[in-house]
């Protein structure tokens, strides 16, 4: 299967806004990592992803968002694990920047096709 | 919810940081009080912190979409006394002295409000990486209008 251009751009863009969401998701995890009883809460980039792939896409769709289990538990309820908050972090930001790259490329070919290879 | 959005969030937890270290300061500050106007001994505070959906009332609010019930930022939901007794010390020549000599004094224990100013700094350090790589999506995202 080949794919348009304009189909790599709109799953870039869907990959995108994932990222963002998933980044609402950490910054909420780090706000909250002193208040008693909040649990960590994610998504499932993958699956989302190919989610997106059979239904209309993010725009149409909500993200299902869990509460992540299998972390460790501190007294007050509250089970924030700073090492996998920062580490999805570092991780989510270069997704992003990765996505914005190709998304920058793929501008630039198309921009040079308009200008017949004179860029 | 967007990235401008996700900068509230994390605005959020380095208000609440910045106030709890502001408590902890004045209890380290107070540890040694024995006269206050409401009378008696400082009684040491405690933060209560609660999360809580992020208020659009800015600008981020005309842009908002998908995911915002999922946004929480944090408040210091309440400042609360400690209920623990004051320490009585027997010192008779004191101004604040009762009848039998004691003077009640606040049981602040300096260790204790140290460990938690480290906690709460190394929140606010945390929330500030959460700001920084934000920022630099945002930015990144610029970069494919260049």
């Amino acid at each position: 299967m080949s794919w348009s251009d304009t189909a790599v751009i709109e799953k870039l863009g869907e990959y995108l806004n994932l990222a963002a969401f998933r980044q609402t998701l950490i910054a909420s995890n780090m706000a909250n990592v002193d208040t008693p009883g909040y649990r960590t809460r994610d998504i499932d980039f993958q699956g989302e992803m190919s989610r997106a792939e059979d239904e209309l896409g993010l725009e149409a769709m909500q993200p299902r968002v869990f509460e992540v289990s299998g972390l460790i538990e501190r007294p007050d309820g509250n089970n924030v694990s700073l090492d996998r908050e920062t580490l999805l972090l570092a991780r989510t930001e270069l997704q992003f920047r990765l996505a914005v790259d190709i998304l920058r490329k793929k501008f630039q070919e198309i921009s040079s096709a308009i200008k017949e290879g004179n860029s | 919810m967007n990235l401008l959005g996700v900068l509230e969030i994390s605005g959020s937890a380095l208000t609440a940081e910045r106030q709890r270290a502001e408590v902890v300061a004045s209890n380290l500050a107070n540890a040694e009080t024995t006269h206050t106007a409401k009378g008696g001994p400082y009684q040491r505070q405690l933060v209560i912190f609660s999360a809580q959906p992020v208020s659009h009332a800015k600008f981020a609010s005309v842009l908002s979409d998908v995911g915002d019930e999922y946004a929480r930022g944090v408040v210091v939901k309440s400042v609360v006394p400690d209920p623990t007794p004051a320490i009585r010390r027997f010192e008779p020549g004191h101004p604040d002295a009762d009848r039998e000599g004691y003077v009640a004094y606040p049981d602040i224990n300096p260790i204790e409000e140290m460990v938690n100013l480290m906690g709460s700094a190394r929140s606010y350090q945390l929330n500030v990486a959460a700001v920084q790589a934000t920022k630099d999506m945002i930015s990144q995202s610029l970069e494919i209008l260049a």
